[in-house]
């Protein structure tokens, strides 16, 4: 079914696994093709597909609260192209000698418009709606698929020789407009696709380190090494679909962060090819004194400097036991409160989230319909307990939820001192189901703005880092501006303006806002809404919050670096931008 | 009884009084000054701890609702016996009442009476809002049952000066702010800091108000709103009181004794109030743009830190755009106006005359944004009268003639005489001082008029510009804005017809000469009054003194002058006045203050208040220093030119002329490097044609810069009907039918040119972006027709360097 040019064709039939993979997905939205939101022909909403637990439930009230928070109606909806217009997708330009040169080379390429689309974007707000609704600029002018680190290296070599600009490409999921092409690069762009480079090279169990070729995606590398028995523990919310080495160049962080680590703690060795050749450490350590880290030059580069393409990352047995849990308190100060002596005492279990109300309602408005009248009964006692015995306003209280990992005894050991800091703090334990749910929403609830677009709501996530004294104040201050904002820029309906510190550090936490509107009524809604995203930002610097925690800079962001991290800091990364790469080979002018 | 239900801050958790003490003492800011304090005074912090219990003991309110009732009760009785009416803007009411449920509000009442912040909260009780606690001067407390009542009634007290004491400031600044943040209601202070005893506004203070602000900084709160507020009093409850104080008679101290005294008011009319409760003002819309944010983020937010100068500028900002909103929103009784006129025909003015002057001022007023009661649409006779009634104790109609009541005792001493008549002068003229604030501008552009030596725009805004510098205690400026005080100004006295303005110059007109003369008279005892008390201190004061000695020093000198009746300033005795002149002269640094254990001492500078007081007699010499949009000013040396070069001068000039053109040709071959890309694509015709007009543009402009090197400096060459004048290029040079005749028809000869130099003295060099002329030639009619002094249009030619100079 594929188009091409017919040399670039039988190029293509060399690879083998990236054509599944990007035939599973969708082209203009999040995710897998076959796991969405639809509204039924009853009406009622429900999520198809079986990759997930709430695959093929029926969500039946959700259509009141999508109606009740955004005043969207199921009779107004919006709808994308059904596929890409391969009329509007701008000309591939690839001069000849440079592909006689990557011919020689053997490596896959192609220059498909589908193929140079698909990896044209991340997934912000702003480039799904161009994939709905127009198309970009400037795209990548070919793909190509190394399939080793050597590869790669002829790669960079070529782009070299023939001046062209790299940008690469792993999962795709980038949320900082990381991906999208400089509308006014003239020479030519490359994607370099890593996802060919996804074995696991080799496992080390005496010193727990796995060697790993940097385009394999997270789900993929737990998997496998969980055929051995490990795991890394690194798990961000897209980890079905970012690749090790995305992690790498973003910074990236993951829900069991507690347990295992960021990536900064994670990583032991990186190999990365840079236009001035291949940087690397000489032995694979724990830790050494030998000036700054040079890791540190590399983790959070977003493909300004070059491609990372093995990294040596820690690994651990995979946990005996898990145990979900949840926990209501009376409202949002007293679970900050909470959450901040669970830090302090440093018993934080792998995973510790606090939502706000308004997520709260809307994690119930995704309760499946229960299968028996029984549980349906005990969910009312539940309710009945907590609002009327215990006194909690269901419109002020909030939820923390929780994962504990590791053996069975020290788990539930470990379970009783949280809870009974909980406790102190007004908290009252609300099951093992409600925290289940609530890490299975992270995973569906990218799929949701899909269904929003298609009925006038738009929305996005952005995330913040932030001292522990400050955290109330940040949250209230930027939902109550975006909110602010939203009636000056003329949205006709409140939007939803709600978070959740979803990480906890010892000297702060890591905030994460969803923010969504219905934008019947305003002409240009990706303006309004790109406005509004920035006035949040500034509210967040101002109440003394980051620019970002693990979402990274990108193009999104840059304007703000200068404030972030001082005039000379900016020179710092600059100068080694320029050694490393003073062609600006890696074109993609993130972060600087 | 009324039922009583505020409504409230939307974000507000109940709490009492007590929890809030308690929370301000738990809280890490006075716990961290606490510590603080004991390690530096090596005393226990319980000691301290216990220190800061009392002073919040003292400050604390405790408002409790059945006071409030008491209160509200009582005052209903007192203010119906006072005063006919209460006016108040039902919008702004409105307006309030949301603005509490939205943010912690600040309101920001003008402070003329203790009356203010009882009414105010009196009628927010009405108004079923939330009822404000009150930052009151500590001298309340000396009332014992008021004191208490107050207290409950929402009032927490605080010392007149704390500066000194770190616990007391850090006490004090957390309870406001914990009151603030926690939105339990609004916080009400007086940004004048005390009453205004001659009824103009006074400077503000700025301590309160950037405690109030810096919840918002540190964003502990989303947003504040402050609320201006204007109270306006047809007649003020203390008028007497206040003239005695201003005369150096002592304030009595506030007793519950005095106040039942005060009682005997009641029987008195004092008209009606009016309240305007203004625009609230969102703090945020104020900062947004203005306030770095790093200093907040880099330190954590309990740690006490001097404001950033940024955030200092901006609260002296914010605090003068309030009491501007405040003098916008007065209201002006009939009253006021009768009181600035009579005071300008003392000792008696015909009453029929009066009424019309009135009713003149009336218009004036409104045409300079005054916001006048007339009652009723009373006609003016009557007008005039009821305020003749309702003041009756100042001024009283005689035998058709409006005079002073400044009698008493028959046939008292002189120095008796002098003292009765300035209270009568000082209690009109607190009426007078309400319309000040609305005038100021266009009466100070008159008064520069009148003392600048020509109609000069530039001159006259010197002026203008000394005057608002001396009076900057005086009146209300809002900071740094001197050019736009002046246009505004400028721009009255137009819409009033009392000058016109052209380019350069600004003139009085024949009609509006009246207006004018009215507005310099009204200011007039400011004008003379800081001329005596600046005479006293450059002749009198040799030695460091205080404030204490300064007053009566001054005042008696003045009263003498008065007695032997060489000024007719009763004014000058306000040691108000005497107190702003003295801050003036601190500000404009011709007295210096310095800090002492004993408090401030004083030191003038004879030299510059003699200055000061020359600007007043003759501001001739004045040069505008700083100037937005007046080019800088100097003089013209006219020097005949040397028909030869002189002898010694022709080597210098021949190696200055050899350098600059090493430099020029350094830089052309700079030029030829970068841009032998763009030379390429010219072709061979285009370079023939350069090099061709190079030669000769090149002798023309070598000539002219020979001449010019024997005078580099020159700016204007005169030669009226000579040889004609030297040009800088062969290009663009007139023929004899490009300049027009005179209009008489004679023809215009050349008289004067005017130098590209002067650009580099006007500072306007720099290239591209200022004007610039090669050199601009001025022909005149040859019959020098027209020879009064009106204006009479000339010609002008105007030659640039050529392009093949430039190149």
């Amino acid at each position: 079914s594929r188009k091409g040019p017919s040399g670039a064709g039988q190029q293509r039939a060399g690879v083998s696994q990236c054509v599944p993979r990007q035939e599973l997905l969708k082209w203009n939205g999040w995710g897998y093709n076959d796991s969405k939101f639809i509204f039924n022909k009853k009406g009622q909403a429900e999520f198809t597909g079986k990759r997930y637990r709430l695959g093929g439930m029926v969500l039946p009230t959700f259509k009141e609260w999508i109606e009740k928070t955004f005043g969207a109606s199921l009779e107004h909806k919006t709808t994308s192209r059904a596929s890409l217009n391969v009329n509007d997708v701008p000309p591939s330009i690839v001069n000849e000698e440079f592909l006689q040169d990557l011919r020689a080379t053997k490596i896959s390429y192609s220059q498909d418009a589908e193929d140079r689309v698909f990896r044209a974007h991340g997934h912000c707000l702003h480039e799904i709606f161009v994939l709905r609704e127009g198309m970009f600029k400037r795209i990548p002018d070919i793909v190509v698929w190394p399939v080793c680190h050597e590869d790669v290296v002829k790669i960079v070599e070529l782009a070299c020789k023939h001046n062209l600009c790299i940008i690469p490409f792993g999962g795709g999921t980038s949320v900082s407009s990381a991906l999208e092409c400089p509308e006014e690069e003239k020479r030519t762009i490359v994607s370099l696709d890593t996802s060919q480079m996804n074995r696991i090279l080799w496992i080390d169990e005496k010193n727990l380190t796995a060697c790993v070729e940097a385009g394999i995606v997270g789900q993929d590398l737990e998997k496998q090494l969980a055929e051995s028995g490990f795991c890394t523990g690194h798990e961000p919310d897209s980890m079905e679909f970012s690749s090790l080495g995305g992690w790498v160049a973003t910074r990236a962080s993951g829900m069991k962060k507690n347990i295992y680590g960021n990536i900064e703690d994670l990583v032991i060795h990186i190999k990365m090819v840079t236009p001035r050749g291949i940087v690397e450490k000489n032995c694979q350590v724990p830790r050494m004194s030998t000036g700054p880290d040079i890791h540190h030059f590399i983790m959070g580069s977003e493909g300004t400097l070059g491609v990372v393409t093995e990294v040596t990352i820690k690994i651990r047995p995979v946990p005996e036991y898990q145990k979900y849990g949840s926990v209501v308190f009376p409202n949002f100060e007293r679970g900050v409160a909470c959450l901040r002596e669970v830090a302090k005492q440093r018993c934080a279990p792998a995973s510790i989230r606090l939502v706000d109300n308004a997520q709260f309602q809307f994690g119930h408005a995704l309760k499946p319909q229960v299968a028996s009248i029984f549980t349906s009964f005990l969910d009312g006692l539940k309710k009945f307990y907590i609002t009327k015995f215990k006194g909690f306003d269901p419109n002020i209280l909030c939820v923390a939820t929780l994962l504990f990992e590791g053996d069975r005894e020290k788990v539930l050991q470990h379970e009783k001192q949280v809870y009974d800091i909980a406790t102190k703090f007004g908290g009252l334990a609300a099951g093992e189901d409600n925290g289940q749910r609530g890490y299975m929403l992270t995973f569906v609830i990218a799929y949701l703005r899909d269904l929003g677009l298609d009925y006038y709501v738009i929305g996005e996530s952005f995330e913040t880092s932030v001292p522990w004294d400050r955290v109330l104040d940040l949250c209230r201050n930027v939902k109550e501006r975006i909110v602010r904002e939203c009636k000056e820029k003329g949205v006709q309906f409140a939007p939803l303006s709600t978070c959740r510190v979803t990480q906890t550090y010892d000297a702060g936490a890591c905030v994460y806002f969803y923010f969504a509107f219905n934008y019947r009524g305003i002409s240009d809604p990706i303006h309004v809404y790109e406005q509004i995203e920035r006035a949040a930002r500034e509210e967040i610097l101002a109440n003394g919050g980051s620019l970002s925690h693990h979402h990274g800079v990108g193009k999104l962001r840059k304007r703000w670096m200068k404030e972030s991290i001082s005039d000379v800091g900016l020179g710092m990364l600059r100068s080694v931008k320029e050694y490393v790469d003073p062609n600006n080979i890696f074109g993609n002018k993130n972060l600087l | 009884m009324k039922c009583y239900t505020p409504v409230i801050y939307k974000g507000l958790s109940p709490c009492k009084p007590n929890a809030i003490k308690s929370a301000v003492l738990q809280s890490e800011q006075v716990q961290y000054v606490i510590k603080q304090l004991a390690k530096e005074m090596g005393e226990s912090p319980d000691i301290i701890q216990e220190e800061a219990t009392e002073i919040l003991d003292e400050m604390g309110h405790r408002m409790q609702l059945g006071a409030v009732r008491f209160f509200a009760f009582t005052l209903s009785k007192i203010f119906k016996q006072l005063f006919q009416r209460v006016c108040v803007n039902e919008e702004g009411m409105q307006r309030l009442q949301h603005a509490i449920q939205e943010h912690p509000v600040v309101l920001l009442p003008s402070h003329r009476s203790y009356v203010d912040f009882l009414m105010l909260s009196y009628l927010l009780y009405t108004y079923d809002l939330a009822l404000p606690v009150i930052a009151a001067g500590i001298d309340f407390l000396g009332m014992k049952i008021v004191g208490e009542l107050l207290r409950r009634a929402g009032a927490f007290f605080m010392r007149r000066s704390f500066g000194g004491n770190r616990l007391y400031w850090a006490v004090f600044a957390e309870y406001v702010k914990t009151m603030l943040r926690s939105g339990y209601a609004p916080i009400e202070f007086f940004l004048e800091g005390t009453r205004s005893r001659t009824a103009k506004t006074l400077t503000p203070k700025f301590g309160l108000l950037s405690i109030v602000m810096e919840p918002f900084f540190k964003r502990e709160v989303f947003d504040t709103y402050l609320v201006p507020i204007s109270i306006s009093y047809e007649r003020i409850l203390e008028e007497s009181l206040y003239a005695y104080e201003l005369l150096g008679v002592p304030k009595p101290k506030e007793s519950t004794s005095g106040l039942l005294k005060a009682r005997r008011i009641l029987s008195d009319n004092f008209g009606t109030i009016h309240i305007y409760v203004g625009q609230p003002v969102s703090l945020r819309t104020l900062a947004s743009g203005r306030i770095n944010r790093c200093p907040y983020n880099l330190v954590p937010r309990h740690l006490p830190q001097k404001p950033s100068e940024d955030i200092q500028e901006f609260v002296s900002d914010v605090a003068y755009k309030m009491e501007l909103l405040q003098i916008e929103n007065m209201v002006l009784s009939p009253w006021v106006l009768v009181a600035a006129v009579l005071l300008q025909n003392l000792p008696a003015m015909e009453f029929e005359l009066l009424i019309e002057k009135t009713l003149w001022l009336k218009g004036l007023t409104q045409t300079f944004g005054g916001f006048i009661e007339w009652p009723d649409n009373l006609c003016a006779k009557k007008a005039v009268l009821s305020g003749l009634t309702l003041h009756s104790n100042i001024a009283s109609l005689v035998d058709g003639h409006v005079v002073l009541n400044d009698k008493g005792m028959e046939d008292g001493a002189v120095g008796e005489m002098v003292f009765r008549h300035a209270l009568a002068v000082l209690m009109c003229a607190t009426y007078r001082n309400q319309l000040l604030n609305v005038f100021v501008r266009p009466a100070l552009v008159a008064i520069a008029l009148q003392m600048a030596p020509s109609f000069r725009k530039e001159e006259v805004y010197s002026c203008f510009n000394f005057l608002r510098d001396v009076f900057s205690d005086e009146f209300i400026f809002f900071p740094g804005i001197s050019l736009k005080d002046f246009e505004e100004g400028c721009f009255l006295l137009t819409k009033c017809d009392a000058i016109q303005t052209s380019q350069q110059e600004i003139y009085p007109t024949d009609k509006g000469s009246g207006t004018v003369s009215f507005l310099s008279a009204m200011f007039r005892p400011f004008v003379e009054g800081y001329q005596l008390i600046f005479r006293y201190l450059s002749k009198e004061m040799k030695e460091a003194f205080t404030e204490k000695q300064f007053i009566p020093g001054v005042r008696n000198f003045v009263f003498q002058l008065l007695e032997k009746g060489s000024t007719q300033c009763y004014e000058a005795l306000s040691s108000d006045m005497q107190k702003n002149a003295l801050s003036a002269l601190v500000q404009l640094g011709a007295v210096k203050k310095k800090k002492m254990p004993s408090g401030f001492t004083y030191n003038v500078n004879q030299e510059a208040v003699s200055k000061i007081l020359d600007m007043f007699d003759d501001s001739a010499d004045a040069i505008p220093e700083h100037n937005e949009f007046l080019f800088p000013e100097y003089e013209i040396l006219i020097e005949p030119e040397e028909p030869e070069f002189p002898a010694d001068s022709t080597d210098d000039e021949q190696g200055a002329e050899d350098t600059s053109k090493g430099a020029k040709e350094q830089e052309e071959l700079g030029a030829a490097g970068t841009a032998d890309e763009a030379f390429q694509s010219l072709d061979e015709e285009t370079l023939e044609a350069m090099a061709k007009h190079e030669t000769e543009e090149e002798k023309i402009f070598q000539m002219f810069k020979k001449q010019v090197a024997a005078e580099p400096e020159q700016i204007i060459r005169y030669c009226r009907g000579g040889e004609g004048p030297l040009w800088v290029s062969g290009e663009n040079r007139p023929e004899e039918k490009d300049i027009p005749n005179c209009v008489c028809g004679a023809k215009r000869i050349f008289e004067f040119q005017i130098m590209p130099q002067l650009l580099n003295h006007l500072q306007v060099d720099s290239l591209g972006e200022s004007i610039d002329w090669g050199t601009l030639v001025v022909y005149t009619c040859a019959d020098s027709c027209g020879g009064g002094s009106e204006y009479l249009e000339e010609f002008i030619w105007k030659q640039d360097y050529s392009m093949g100079c430039t190149l």
